[in-house]
């Protein structure tokens, strides 16, 4: 399960991560690994990796141990799926209001590839936001709240 | 209306009679043309007073046109060898057919008179010409005449020292030599009658040089080096080529050399690089972060390019922002607890 995938437990080791990825989208998976929902996430993220291991490197992170990340990327609900192509971040458009990273689990294994797979060819393009190819019914809804509040 | 005439400046058929030489077009292709004319004609002038005689070419086989006279003319006269620039092209200007044509052209074209005299020359002219040719004709000779003695100077010269060189070679040769002939027959065991005639070979060569060389003089400049006797190495120069089975100092290992397991080439791990380089080169060159430094340092405060959620402005600045809400923060925190 989620002991497959490497786990990054400070800045510097994802700072590592993002630096050293090359040429393939790196997935950063926030969360905690006793929460339900993360630990779904982390079943099809493991099933999945070695299919995407040219394409994808995938890497789960704590949130409690990384808390300049946690703001950084106003992680606000987990799990939240950050992605990066080449150290530089890469917007998915899911029809939810938060472009910037993908909020919740995926309902199955074949979004997250089809995901992984237009992310990784509007890299190559050189488009940094990509259309999200997954069914607007299967995304986890939430409010976004603002930061202040 | 005039009959059709044609104008041979402006080549074409024209209807006015004698009034087209007046138009504008007419006197533009006639400045024109004299504009082409002129500076072969002033390049001839100047040669008037320092006629230049030159070896012969074959591009001085080329003929200018003569504006006026309506046919081409060689410019330079040559004659066997030698070349004198300008000639032909003066001598034309020179002759009174030429003159006359000059006249013609300038009264039916209209030109501008003061122009006409630029382009005849007088024959006071030609004859001043004709005597500076004679005398360029002899300065041409005495140079070379020069040169011919520098290269003979010069070839004596290397004759000479070569001369030296090999005189001063032979002399310190001819006494080891026989000490190299008498070792032969030990490293070398029943060719003795080839080793007897290896000794007089060299023995023989020496004599008739010697006296050739001795009415030589010393030349300068050649360092003498004399034999130098390597151990192994003799007796290259003999008449049996490697009789000795001496190795030739080329096949003689350095002293550096770390003999065993040297291999050429790059090594496996380099080899894999490569590889990966290849197949970076095949990727689309605009994809997102090609230019992205993997292998860069960072300090620890580095924050990724990543474009956040409630930031005002470009990706780039989030960063920025970022860093000042942080400070803002652990201020406010301060004043808080304090």
């Amino acid at each position: 399960m989620s002991f497959l995938l490497p786990k990054l437990t400070s800045k510097k080791e994802v700072d590592q991560a993002i630096k050293s990825t090359a040429e393939k989208v790196l997935v950063l998976r926030f969360g905690r690994d006793e929460d339900p929902v993360c630990l779904q996430l982390d079943d099809i993220l493991s099933k999945t990796s070695s299919d995407l291991s040219k394409m994808a490197a995938i890497h789960l992170v704590d949130v409690d141990q990384t808390a300049v990340y946690t703001q950084y990327f106003d992680i606000s609900y987990i799990p939240s799926t950050v992605f990066f192509f080449n150290g530089q971040h890469m917007k998915v458009d899911y029809g939810s209001p938060d472009h910037t990273k993908f909020v919740g689990s995926f309902k199955t294994k074949q979004d997250f590839i089809d995901l992984i797979e237009v992310i990784y060819r509007g890299a190559m393009r050189g488009k940094l936001i990509v259309q999200s190819p997954i069914d607007p019914k299967n995304i986890p809804k939430y409010d976004l709240l603002y930061q202040d509040i | 209306m005039a009959p059709a005439q044609r104008c041979p400046l402006c080549r074409q058929t024209f209807f006015c009679g004698r009034g087209h030489v007046y138009s504008r077009k007419h006197q533009r292709q006639l400045k024109e043309a004299l504009e082409r004319l002129l500076p072969q004609v002033e390049a001839a002038r100047k040669a008037i007073r320092a006629a230049q005689v030159e070896r012969y070419v074959p591009e001085h086989e080329r003929c200018c046109w003569c504006l006026c006279c309506g046919c081409e003319v060689r410019e330079h006269l040559s004659h066997g060898n030698l070349t004198v620039l300008y000639g032909g092209l003066l001598e034309h200007l020179a002759s009174p057919e030429h003159k006359k044509a000059t006249n013609k052209f300038w009264w039916e074209n209209k030109a501008e008179v003061q122009m006409k005299e630029k382009f005849l020359v007088t024959p006071q002219d030609y004859a001043r010409f004709k005597k500076s040719m004679v005398k360029g004709l002899d300065s041409y000779e005495e140079k070379e005449d020069k040169v011919i003695k520098e290269m003979a100077a010069q070839i004596r010269e290397v004759e000479q020292s070569r001369q030296e060189v090999v005189r001063s070679v032979l002399e310190p040769q001819a006494v080891p030599d026989p000490e190299e002939g008498s070792s032969a027959p030990r490293s070398w065991k029943g060719m003795n009658s080839q080793v007897a005639s290896s000794l007089q070979q060299p023995s023989n060569l020496d004599l008739p040089p010697a006296p050739e060389l001795d009415w030589m003089e010393t030349g300068p400049s050649l360092t003498f080096i004399g034999h130098q006797d390597i151990p192994g190495v003799g007796n290259i120069h003999s008449a049996l080529i490697f009789f000795s089975g001496a190795t030739p100092p080329w096949m003689i290992q350095d002293e550096e050399y770390i003999a065993g397991n040297q291999e050429i080439g790059p090594s496996y791990e380099e080899f894999l690089k490569e590889k990966e380089k290849q197949k970076l080169k095949k990727l689309p060159p605009d994809r997102v972060g090609a230019n992205f430094d993997h292998s860069s340092r960072t300090s620890a405060g580095w924050l990724p390019s990543f474009g956040r959620v409630w930031n005002n402005g470009r990706r780039w600045q989030s960063r920025h922002q970022f860093k000042t809400e942080a400070a803002a923060m652990k201020k406010q925190s301060h004043t808080e607890k304090s």
